[in-house]
């Protein structure tokens, strides 16, 4: 009884290795497709949820900051929402990056191979070697920004995950074995804490969503129905900003209290 | 049988992991008899060489190269200790000093930084902060190193094989991960990279012999032919055909020996 997260420098590899460890576990694999039910949900643009989840945004891209940032918000919460009902395989939703400080989640990254993908471009787009070595790290480059940006977490830092598989010279089927017996390790079975955190985790993403709304640079946390928000805003607009946050979060299924902090970063508080 | 190396920060619990994957395989542990090998055999003190793998090169150190000429050295000593196969190697650089070894195991051990914090407190009997500013430098060190050595980043992931942290998972864990790994079919020895092997180890015993005098030389082996690769300049250096001839004479299991001036130093040569 797990959460199993899969990222890859490869979508193709993240998902072939993702549907093997589901078959083999019997879990629920959770992958792109489950944008479809994000954009009904939501009401949001299918294509640019799969835009914000590749790429950041620029002043030449059609893709706005704020529709970035609430694209992102409303795909976390959702995969939080659904990984509530455990027993699953993720990946391709960025799950790696904001299911964080939950035990019962193991974070598995699968390395692709720097020759073969290497090899792959420079066969696919019939270019030099050396060419397609630049092209691997621009894009490796480009993965690490989109990271950092819409998460603060850089995905290529190894000390994100549990285990690192590089398929270089480790078989596929092998990692999917090594993936599989990790996680029936005890540390990753389910516990009442972990799910609990899980909740305040899915809890603090719903309210996100609803602010993400009508403002921006808001971070919230949740504990226990508890909410705390914290929001930048102009002095003279403190009070008005305040009492939104309340109404909007108050709204929110599962929030019982709700605390604002004004100027105040996250980090600041930690 | 492979050859492992086990990277690791400091206090990630590493050497533990090392010396209970050599004990599980019936492998020889090594670390730093390879400092004491390259020591006593190009008489350089220990010290000296234990400087040159941990610290980066400062300002006058890059003019002066004499940290290439220790790198070198030690990596023809541990290159000397791996040729019989079966070892796991636990001390610094073992990831990058036997690159280009078909049948190399690459491990990295990393741990949560609280973790490792609590690990040298203990050990030192120091406060937390003084032990989390040790572990940071030390990280920096050895990034510093490995980027103004061999322009990588010891954190990129694609240079291991198999990376884990050791949190949820145990050293047992880790332990059973690296030895189920070595026994897949990608790690083991075969003829063809036996050979490589005894050719990387030649290609170490000439770039040590000549590093002292050429620093940015580059050599590559392949069966016993040897070709040195230098800049233009030193192709009429009265020293470099006294040297040149002096490996003749000395250097057993050489069959030609061969300068190559102001030509690209091949990506696979030592």
């Amino acid at each position: 009884m797990s959460i199993i997260l899969i990222s890859s420098d490869d979508r193709e590899t993240e998902a072939i290795i993702a549907e093997k460890v589901a078959q083999e576990k019997g879990y629920e694999r959770l992958d792109r497709r489950f944008l479809n039910d994000v954009a009904a949900r939501n009401d949001l643009n299918l294509d640019k949820l799969k835009d914000a989840l590749t790429s950041t945004p620029t002043v030449l891209k059609k893709l706005a900051a704020r529709q970035w940032r609430q694209s992102l918000a409303c795909i976390e919460a959702e995969v939080l929402n659904r990984l509530l009902a455990d027993n699953m395989v993720c990946c391709g939703l960025g799950a790696h990056l904001y299911v964080t400080g939950i035990s019962h989640a193991m974070k598995i990254r699968v390395q692709s191979g720097k020759e073969k993908k290497i090899a792959d471009i420079a066969e696919q787009n019939a270019v030099s070697f050396e060419k397609a070595a630049k092209w691997a790290a621009k894009e490796l480059e480009n993965q690490k920004k989109w990271s950092l940006t819409a998460f603060n977490a850089d995905e290529t830092d190894l000390s994100r995950y549990d285990m690192v598989i590089n398929l270089d010279q480790i078989d596929p089927v092998e990692a999917v074995r090594t993936i599989t017996g990790a996680s029936e390790y005890r540390k990753f079975q389910v516990m009442t804490y972990s799910m609990k955190c899980l909740n305040d985790l899915a809890l603090a993403a719903r309210v996100n969503v609803e602010l993400l709304k009508s403002m921006s640079d808001v971070n919230v946390q949740a504990r226990d129905g508890a909410v705390i928000v914290y929001v930048r805003t102009l002095r003279r607009q403190k009070r008005k900003t305040v009492e939104t946050i309340k109404e909007l979060a108050g709204r929110v299924n599962g929030v019982s209290y709700v605390e604002v902090h004004v100027n105040k970063s996250l980090k600041e508080n930690d | 049988m492979p050859i492992i190396t086990i990277s690791r920060g400091s206090s990630t619990m590493g050497k533990v992991v090392a010396e209970q994957v050599a004990r599980k395989l019936n492998y020889r542990l090594i670390s730093r008899e390879v400092l004491l090998d390259a020591s006593s055999r190009f008489n350089v003190p220990e010290i000296k060489l234990e400087k040159a793998i941990h610290d980066a090169p400062g300002i006058l150190e890059r003019y002066r190269h004499n940290k290439q000429s220790y790198v070198a050295y030690i990596r023809s000593a541990l290159v000397e200790r791996v040729v019989d196969d079966n070892v796991v190697y636990h001390g610094l650089a073992g990831h990058l000093l036997l690159a280009g070894i078909p049948h190399l195991l690459k491990v990295r051990i990393t741990a949560d930084m609280e973790k490792r914090v609590a690990i040298v407190m203990k050990r030192d009997g120091i406060p937390a902060e003084e032990a989390r500013s040790r572990i940071v430098e030390d990280d920096k060190q050895r990034r510093k190193w490995t980027h103004s050595l061999y322009d990588q980043d010891p954190w990129d992931v694609s240079l291991y094989d198999l990376t884990i942290c050791i949190d949820k998972l145990s050293v047992d864990d880790a332990v059973e991960f690296i030895c189920r790994a070595a026994a897949t079919e990608g790690f083991q020895s075969t003829e063809k990279s036996r050979q490589k092997l005894a050719d990387m180890a030649a290609a170490c015993r000439v770039k040590a012999a000549l590093v002292d005098d050429f620093p940015n030389v580059g050599v590559t082996c392949e069966y016993g032919n040897v070709l040195i690769y230098i800049k233009g300049r030193d192709q009429a250096s009265p020293k470099l055909l006294k040297q040149l001839n002096q490996i003749r004479e000395s250097m057993e299991g050489l069959n030609h020996l061969e300068t190559h001036a102001g030509v690209a130093v091949p990506p696979d040569a030592v």
